[in-house]
């Protein structure tokens, strides 16, 4: 049995929303899977052509819709599909991530990291710890969420 | 100073080389307010002093609406402080104003004041007082002072701990009644069909709800990372008193720590956040 967080008692399971570029991160995520490796059910996966593609509206939408922490995860600098895809994610998501910590919104709820689509195992560790770090954080503060 | 403007300005009505011009009049209620004088009779009505806080640049863009054919697109005059100017020279990086349809009337800026009397804020930590972009330059450049902008209204609400960050902003934005004065004033906020309210996609709705609210400002903020000129327009203009300059003001801080120093509308290079890595960026690791 893997170990488990003090947390898993109070019976909070974060929700993630993984942003998956078609050609890299999405392909590793099968990959993953096609292997039979160990991946956490709390991922919701959203293949996007590109993560250059993901927009700070999608993420932020995700955080008020009921996602706990957002992943992004695109090809590594340099192996972009598209060329320069990536160079708008790098930039964009930090500064989002920076953005969302000064209104008040835990930076550890946004991670983008690049897995390509021979990483199966790099995708497996990378939703594992992501969502121990979210789990650790609790559920995204209440006034945040849309729809109540 | 006036004088000049208002030769100048009709000289350009007279000859036809502007269709209008754009610049600041004194209103019936005794405020200063944008005037549009498209008659040499009208350059009476243009004044400019310390109460001249808005940004005209914003109308520019407003005249970018299709023509029929044939119809050519007319050439206007505006009056620009430095920040003005600022926006407008992004407005020409992005191919929003042709630099031959638009006269730049600049001013040198002695700062803006309040209500009270007392300089502006932001007036007090800006040493630009010549506009970086003009086609004649009206007034004497006042000395520049000595001052260098430090953010330190944005690093207060950064010292702030998360939770008292969250509970300040939660606080503030609650106020909004997103009537949009704040886009509507901002120069660099044109999109014919706003993000926020297109109903199509609805990615933040239009609820008078927190977090609609919040969601709305954190997102008209990045949309103007490497854009916004820190004119203060937004601020000035919204009716419940947010303090929306602290929210772009974070933004314009972080692009320029983290993207090479960049500042909007000081040369013709765009928004980092469209371009190429260059290698020389010091963007966060958030692996």
């Amino acid at each position: 049995m893997s170990e488990r967080t003090s947390n898993q008692v109070d019976g909070f399971e974060p929700k993630i929303v993984a942003f998956l570029c078609n050609w890299c991160s999405y392909a590793g995520a099968d990959a993953a899977g096609i292997s039979r490796l160990e991946l956490p059910p709390n991922i919701l996966p959203v293949r996007v052509m590109c993560s250059g593609r993901v927009s700070i509206e999608m993420v932020l939408k995700a955080l008020m819709a009921g996602a706990d922490g957002v992943l992004v995860l695109g090809c590594h600098i340099g192996d972009c599909h598209y060329g320069s895809g990536n160079h708008r994610t790098v930039k964009r998501i930090p500064l989002l991530r920076r953005l969302m910590t000064y209104m008040g919104i835990e930076p550890d709820r946004l991670r983008l990291d690049w897995v390509s689509g021979a990483e199966a195992g790099r995708f497996a560790k990378i939703t594992t710890e992501f969502v121990e770090a979210v789990r650790a954080l609790g559920p995204l503060s209440l006034p945040l969420r849309e729809g109540l | 100073m006036i004088e000049d403007i208002r030769a100048l300005a009709r000289e350009l009505l007279e000859k036809s080389t502007v269709e209008c011009v754009i610049g600041y009049e004194v209103g019936p209620t005794g405020r200063v307010r944008p005037a549009f004088v498209y008659e040499p009779a009208g350059v009476e009505r243009l004044i400019f002093d310390a109460r001249c806080y808005h940004n005209l640049v914003t109308y520019l863009t407003r005249r970018n609406k299709p023509r029929k054919k044939g119809e050519e697109v007319p050439t206007t005059a505006v009056l620009v402080k430095p920040c003005d100017a600022r926006s407008l020279q992004v407005l020409l990086n992005e191919n929003q104003v042709q630099r031959d349809k638009v006269y730049i009337i600049g001013v040198a800026c002695p700062g803006m004041q309040n209500a009270d009397g007392t300089p502006e804020l932001r007036c007090t930590r800006c040493d630009q007082r010549v506009p970086l972009i003009y086609d004649v330059l009206c007034g004497e450049p006042p000395e520049v002072p000595a001052v260098t902008d430090t953010y330190d209204d944005v690093e207060r609400i950064e010292a702030l701990p998360l939770e008292e960050r969250l509970a300040y902003w939660l606080g503030e934005l609650d106020r909004c009644i997103r009537c949009y004065a704040c886009r509507q004033a901002c120069p660099t906020c044109f999109c014919s069909v706003c993000e926020a309210e297109r109903d199509d996609s609805l990615w933040v709705g239009i609820a008078d709800r927190i977090p609609e609210k919040a969601f709305f400002h954190i997102i008209r903020a990045f949309h103007q990372a490497g854009r916004c000129a820190e004119c203060n327009a937004c601020e000035a203009v919204c009716p419940m008193g947010i303090p929306l300059s602290l929210i772009n003001r974070k933004v314009a801080k972080d692009v320029a720590q983290m993207m090479a120093g960049y500042r909007a509308g000081e040369s013709e290079e765009p928004t980092p956040l469209v371009t190429m890595l260059t290698g020389e960026e010091a963007i966060d690791e958030i692996h």
